[in-house]
């Protein structure tokens, strides 16, 4: 790589030294002279829109845009002087006269960098009547509000929805002072393509795109209050970087660290911005205990304790240690998992052991033990992407968006095969199969590509296969250089082990033979499987028609899945550690102990890929009386060891 | 020497900055002790003749006859003016009826209400008239000082009297000047 060369310019009478190529902006930055912006995002694209970033070149009478003009040897730039300072006033006075810029009743007072910059230039009046023009405002999404009468059309929404988001859904309409942020083509936040994560409302500088959460100064408060906490998001194996936002232990809201270092580029999901601001449901702060009449009682930690060491020895006693059961979601950490691995091996070395998901581990094990995958970040590597199964859309959301962004900036050919196409029409092909069509779909593709990776012959025939477009999508396969297959949750749910080791075999022949690892990524189902399944604590053999009672220990954000708990509906006894009280539970459990969420706790974490693991700092403090699942069991394994009952 | 005079008004306003100026609490004893209050928004007055005054203050944006009146007579018996709080300075929250004609707004509100029956108009000779638009009090008349805020701090409010006392008239400094 070339060495860039350093040039010298002034900047404030200052000599200094940066990189050509850089814009004054940058150049000041770096050397810590401060010019403000308001368009200028970090993490986006120079758009040179607001001009308050003007600046003063070798003296020109003409003032030019900080953030878009490029350095220049010798040049001598001055950042602040009179006429500067009233350029940028007159233009903060243009932006607060065009629209409703009225602070006293606008959601995001006091966080806001339009308010700020009038702070700063001292704008305590305005030189010209204000427009009064009326704009609509949009109220149609769940979690956002988009008010166009607070927009300064600075377009960081469109550049973030485009450059971070890869998803293209705003833009702008008309023309001069009506101009407006449309989404998609003239419609509403609601109901649009929008993929909800959120990214313009992080980088909006005004209150035109809010959120509904938290925004009312009774709750949230001044900023002088707030405290940011920087963290990971556990909701699924990408393990963003988070900012917390957080005042008197409540949680305001949650952004990503923009600029992102990493392929994401510093973009959170739907879920890893909005769930953990929203209401779960009535959280648990106390032990609970089933009655005799079936109603549910508060009980002290110790009575609830020893009812669930008294119910479960219970059982042990009368059908035997083999009956009894420990669940943990793959949502808790690698802390967690152990303690509870640890928990049910010592006082139940006999009795079964698994992961919520631990069915979605058992499809991939039918196909193969220990499949090595490639990271994530290598998706826009890939020339060609075939997704299987895959509904990241709602189980991993920023996989769709790197999806995207690898379609739009390499040109990157996308084919999807499963009932749902989370790339919508952007994807070269998709094959809408049905769960039965997979293998067949599968089968047939191998087939085509190379006979060998076909060992079952296609029972069956499908519709499309022989078609013009699949002759097409063979030879997308045939031709990309750097294939990358995703399995999907979908596809190891159904439990069909025979295709992912098709997907597998194809993977690893696209790979170039076996000295390279399969150009593989597997979707896993909640945010720490990866960790779980390695750990050992999702049971290979599924036995659960024999079981009679035992534990759950679950963090509510990976739903209840009805089968499991169902399935053994004549269960004597069910105690769950959980942070929330659901109705499901209180139709199963005899004793519910809280636990924290994974807000409110420390732990360590692995990457879906299995690259690595991270350790989650929390931000909250759970509530008094709340300890943590370690602690839990610690006292729960002292009761069930100090009354050794016999078995009969 | 004689101390300064200084009258203030309340228009289209809540009185939530005159409020914030009592909340400066024993500062008000030092205030008074340098200036001479001519007239309040108390003062009772038939037709607006004010007294000259060094320094008039201005609550409120402007929304109807009456307070156009009130404005151009104090702007012409002082020297300097001074608007206190986002209505005056902006027009504040009373804009929001700028988008409805005045017609409209006042059917809606004087006859079409749920809780109304037999509504009528209020309009009358006595009654001052509705302006087409509210506005803020330096689109009418010219104005020296603006201390916005909804309400202006207590010091803010402070800080902008003292200079103007001395004789300084400057904008709002960063770290005083607030909109909410």
């Amino acid at each position: 790589m070339d060495a860039i060369a350093n040039i010298s310019l002034k900047i404030d009478g200052i000599e200094v030294m940066v990189p050509d190529g850089l814009t004054i902006l940058e150049a000041a930055r770096q050397n810590g002279i401060h010019i403000p912006t308001l368009c200028h995002h970090p993490a986006l694209s120079a758009w040179g829109g607001c001009r308050l970033c003007v600046v003063e070149v070798d003296g020109a009478p003409r003032l030019v845009a900080g953030c878009v003009t490029p350095v220049r040897k010798g040049m001598d730039v001055i950042t602040s002087n009179d006429r500067i300072i009233e350029a940028r006033r007159t233009i903060l006075e243009f932006l607060f006269a065009e629209r409703n810029h009225y602070c006293m009743f606008c959601a995001v007072s006091g966080d806001c960098e339009l308010q700020d910059l009038a702070y700063e230039y001292q704008m305590d009046h305005l030189t010209v009547p204000p427009l009064q023009q009326e704009f609509p405002v949009d109220t149609s999404h769940d979690d956002m509000v988009m008010d166009h009468n607070r927009c300064v059309l600075c377009g960081r929404c469109v550049r973030a929805c485009r450059e971070l988001v890869g998803d293209s859904v705003l833009d702008f309409q008309n023309r001069g002072g009506q101009s407006l942020i449309t989404v998609d083509v003239f419609g509403q936040l609601g109901g649009s393509t929008c993929v909800s994560c959120g990214a313009c409302l992080q980088v909006c500088p005004t209150g035109a795109i809010f959120d509904r959460y938290r925004t009312h100064y009774a709750v949230k408060g001044k900023s002088k209050d707030w405290v940011s906490k920087e963290s990971y998001c556990p909701q699924c194996g990408l393990l963003c970087p988070t900012v917390s936002v957080v005042r008197r232990n409540s949680l305001l809201r949650i952004e990503g660290q923009m600029p992102g270092r990493e392929p994401d580029r510093g973009q959170l999901c739907h879920k890893g911005r909005f769930d953990p601001v929203k209401t779960t449901g009535p959280r648990l702060t106390e032990p609970l205990v089933r009655g005799d009449d079936g109603t549910w009682q508060k009980s002290t930690w110790a009575a609830a304790l020893d009812r669930i060491a008294g119910g479960l020895e219970d059982i042990r006693k009368n059908n035997g240690p083999q009956a009894l059961f420990g669940l943990i979601s793959s949502c808790c950490s690698n802390e967690e998992l152990t303690r509870f691995q640890q928990f049910i091996t010592t006082c139940w070395p006999e009795g079964y052991l698994d992961t919520l998901d631990g069915r979605h581990f058992r499809t991939l094990l039918g196909a193969g033990s220990l499949i090595p995958e490639v990271p994530w970040a290598t998706m826009l590597e890939a020339d060609f992407i075939l997704q299987v199964g895959v509904i990241s859309s709602q189980s991993h959301p920023i996989i769709t968006s790197l999806t995207r962004r690898a379609i739009l900036e390499n040109k990157t050919k996308v084919a999807v095969i499963g009932p749902e196409n989370p790339i919508g029409p952007w994807a070269s092909f998709h094959l809408p199969a049905s769960h039965e069509e997979l293998l067949l779909t599968v089968n047939a593709i191998c087939i085509k590509i190379n006979p060998d990776l076909a060992t079952d012959p296609a029972k069956g025939t499908l519709s499309h296969v022989g078609t013009k477009g699949f002759a097409d999508f063979i030879k997308l396969i045939e031709d990309s250089e750097k294939a990358l297959i995703i399995i999907g949750e979908a596809l190891t749910e159904i439990g069909d082990s025979a295709v992912i080791k098709r997907l597998v075999d194809l993977a690893q022949f696209k790979s170039h033979g076996a000295s390279q690892a399969p150009r593989l990524i597997i979707l896993k189902p909640a945010g720490n499987s990866a960790a779980a399944w390695s750990l050992g604590v999702a049971a290979r053999q599924s036995v659960r028609n024999q079981l009679k009672g035992g534990l759950i220990c679950a963090t509510g954000e990976d739903g209840w899945d009805p089968v499991l708990i169902g399935t053994p509906g004549n269960l004597d006894f069910l105690a769950v550690l959980t942070p929330y009280f659901s109705e499901t539970l209180a139709r199963q459990a005899s004793v519910l102990l809280p636990i924290p969420t994974w807000m409110e706790v420390d732990g360590t974490y692995a990457f879906a890929d299995g690259s690595g693991s991270r350790f989650k700092r929390r931000v909250l403090t759970p509530p008094p009386g709340v300890g943590s699942v370690e602690e839990t069991l610690t006292a729960l394994s002292g009761r069930i060891s100090m009354n050794p009952g016999q078995p009969d | 020497m004689e101390k300064p005079k200084v009258a203030t008004v309340w228009l289209e306003g809540c009185s939530g900055c005159h409020m914030s100026f009592l909340d400066l609490d024993e500062g008000l004893a030092d205030i008074l002790a340098a200036v001479e209050l001519t007239v309040t928004p108390i003062t009772d007055f038939k037709d607006y003749d004010f007294p000259e005054a060094t320094l008039g203050i201005i609550e409120g944006a402007v929304g109807n006859t009456e307070q156009l009146e009130i404005l151009h007579k104090l702007r012409k018996k002082c020297q300097v003016l001074m608007a206190w709080g986002d209505c005056a300075v902006f027009g504040g929250v009373n804009t929001l009826r700028n988008h409805i004609p005045t017609e409209a707004l006042l059917t809606r509100g004087f006859i079409q209400t749920e809780s109304t029956v037999d509504g009528v108009l209020p309009v009358h000779q006595e009654l001052p008239a509705l302006l087409p638009q509210v506005l803020a009090v330096n689109e009418i008349v010219p104005i020296e000082i603006y201390v916005p805020g909804c309400p202006p701090s207590p010091e803010a409010i402070a800080h902008a009297l003292q200079e103007v006392l001395q004789g300084r008239i400057q904008r709002m400094p960063t770290g005083i000047l607030h909109f909410d």
